[in-house]
């Protein structure tokens, strides 16, 4: 029985795969005819040029690097405020989500930053980090803090009752309690919180580069603009979204991985 | 029975007030160490607020549930419960959930090891046990949540119309199992219950208890031979005794 179902999911896969390839190419096609042969070339460069140029960012420095660099540092800088957003995130969330105190103290301080977009806070940052790394990881971080919280938050909020009472029943304490129900119950939420974050913060990524950076994919994108190169601008939103996509890939691998119980439930 | 021995549990006067509403009304009865007590009673008659008043879920509005002679601690006695809903941990196998009340308790794990491959085999569960909640049948969950409680080789077993969302052949078989996990760990049982049959199958003893405000009608001791044959004539008149007691119309 097993074996059938992995078999059948497996061509549905197959068939996934099949299908995300004819959407590519099909996009590309439209691309570069619309590109070439009407007046959308004024502004819209062919995709095969866009590709091409790509490619060989790769191996010709964009600015002073490769293209190569240019990810690792915007990556490296995702990853840092990204770390820092998943602990605070966790912690107040599963802290508001469980203690009604927690709440009543920071719920409405978070709800007043939630709505506000990262980029607004761009000016403040530059006053108060200066042109450092330091105000990029701020922004990045504010970009994927509240995915986090919230769904960190709506977990601990959403722990089946039964079950706090059977731990409690079999003399768990409020600390076993906390650490083997709500905690362990929150993953699967925290879990599409870090998802959805992880894609969030690495959008922010060229909002937080657009302060004074010399390196990294936002700004590639930043300098084709004040050097009219649309085809630069281009390769870097082809990069951003290959590299987004392959995050959104992993993190739900991951997931997939961790939380293998509750999986079982989506398939 | 041994004429000085003191009873394993002990309730004393029972009350339990919800505002004005007088819910349990002076309750008063002991359980001997081993015995297995069925309590019966009109649907909404209150007996879940009787347990949760046993449980220290609700502080008694008078009235005191000695256990050994103390007033119960869920910190220090050792009482396993198991409900009608399948309280098992979604994101723990088989194995990890029945081992989840020996750890909370600390037992040193080699004995834990043991104790939950016992009682996974007990329950005829050995083979499933790095299965997930999620993958199992109702009636596997519900011996899941046994063996859980059983583990923690508990004094004092309180069960709440645990197989009440069961259909009638799984209901026997449980019922079975239950009575001989019961007969071989001498476990002290009070199962809750507002089956009369289910009650006059179990139970050594049989608590009726009134409607609201509730009390005890008529304690009803239960000699019928095991395993009973709930067609036997003797098992019948029970039955119908019981339910004469239970009718309110």
């Amino acid at each position: 029985m097993i074996d059938s179902t992995t078999n059948s999911r497996f061509t549905n896969k197959q068939l996934i795969i099949i299908y995300t390839i004819i959407s590519l190419v099909c996009l590309l096609i439209v691309w570069e005819l619309v590109a070439r042969f009407t007046s959308a070339s004024m502004f819209l460069p062919p995709a095969s040029e866009v590709l091409t140029a790509f490619f060989r960012s790769f191996a010709e420095p964009i600015g002073q690097h490769t293209m190569l660099f240019h990810v690792g540092i915007s990556l490296y800088r995702v990853a840092v405020a990204f770390l820092f957003a998943t602990v605070i995130g966790i912690a107040l969330g599963v802290g508001m989500g469980y203690s009604r105190l927690f709440e009543a103290i920071f719920k409405p301080l978070f709800e007043f930053i939630r709505p506000i977009p990262p980029l607004a806070w761009i000016p403040l940052s530059i006053l108060w980090f200066g042109l450092s790394d330091t105000g990029k990881f701020f922004i990045i971080f504010l970009g994927c803090f509240c995915f986090i919280t919230v769904n960190t938050y709506d977990g601990a909020k959403n722990v089946d009752p039964e079950l706090m009472g059977a731990a409690r029943m079999l003399g768990a304490n409020e600390r076993q309690v906390f650490f083997k129900i709500v905690l362990p119950s929150s993953v699967p939420y925290i879990f599409a919180g870090l998802q959805i974050a992880v894609t969030a913060g690495w959008s922010a990524v060229v909002g937080a580069e657009m302060i004074q950076s010399n390196e990294g994919v936002g700004w590639v994108i930043i300098r084709g603009m004040s050097t009219g190169n649309t085809v630069q601008i281009m390769v870097g939103i082809v990069a951003i979204g290959i590299v987004g996509f392959i995050l959104a890939n992993l993190t739900s691998a991951l997931e997939r991985r961790l939380c293998a119980w509750n999986a079982q439930k989506g398939i | 029975m041994v004429e000085k021995k003191q009873p394993k549990v002990q309730v004393r006067n029972l009350t339990k007030k919800f505002g004005d509403l007088l819910v349990l009304n002076d309750i008063s009865f002991d359980v001997q160490a081993g015995e297995f007590l069925c309590i019966v009673g009109p649907t909404g008659c209150g007996k879940t607020t009787f347990l949760n008043s046993l449980t220290k879920l609700y502080e008694p509005t008078a009235g005191e549930i000695l256990l050994d002679g103390e007033p119960v601690d869920l910190k220090k006695h050792n009482i396993a419960y198991i409900f009608q809903e399948y309280s098992t941990m979604p994101w723990l196998t088989v194995e990890e959930n029945v081992r989840f009340g020996l750890d909370i308790k600390g037992v040193e794990k080699q004995k834990a090891n043991k104790l939950v491959d016992e009682y996974l085999d007990i329950v005829g569960l050995t083979k499933y046990r790095k299965y997930y909640p999620d993958q199992l049948s109702a009636s596997m969950l519900q011996r899941v949540v046994i063996a859980r409680a059983f583990a923690t080789q508990p004094e004092l077993l309180l069960m709440d119309e645990p197989y009440g969302q069961l259909d009638i052949q799984l209901r026997y078989h449980l019922e079975d199992e239950l009575i001989s996990l019961w007969q071989r760990t001498g476990t002290t049982v009070i199962f809750i219950t507002h089956n009369i049959e289910e009650a006059v199958y179990l139970g050594q003893r049989i608590l009726v208890l009134t409607n609201k405000p509730t009390s005890i009608k008529q304690a009803i001791d239960n000699d019928l031979p095991r395993p009973r044959k709930i067609a036997s004539p003797d098992f019948v008149k029970l039955r119908n005794e019981v339910t004469d007691l239970i009718k309110w119309w």
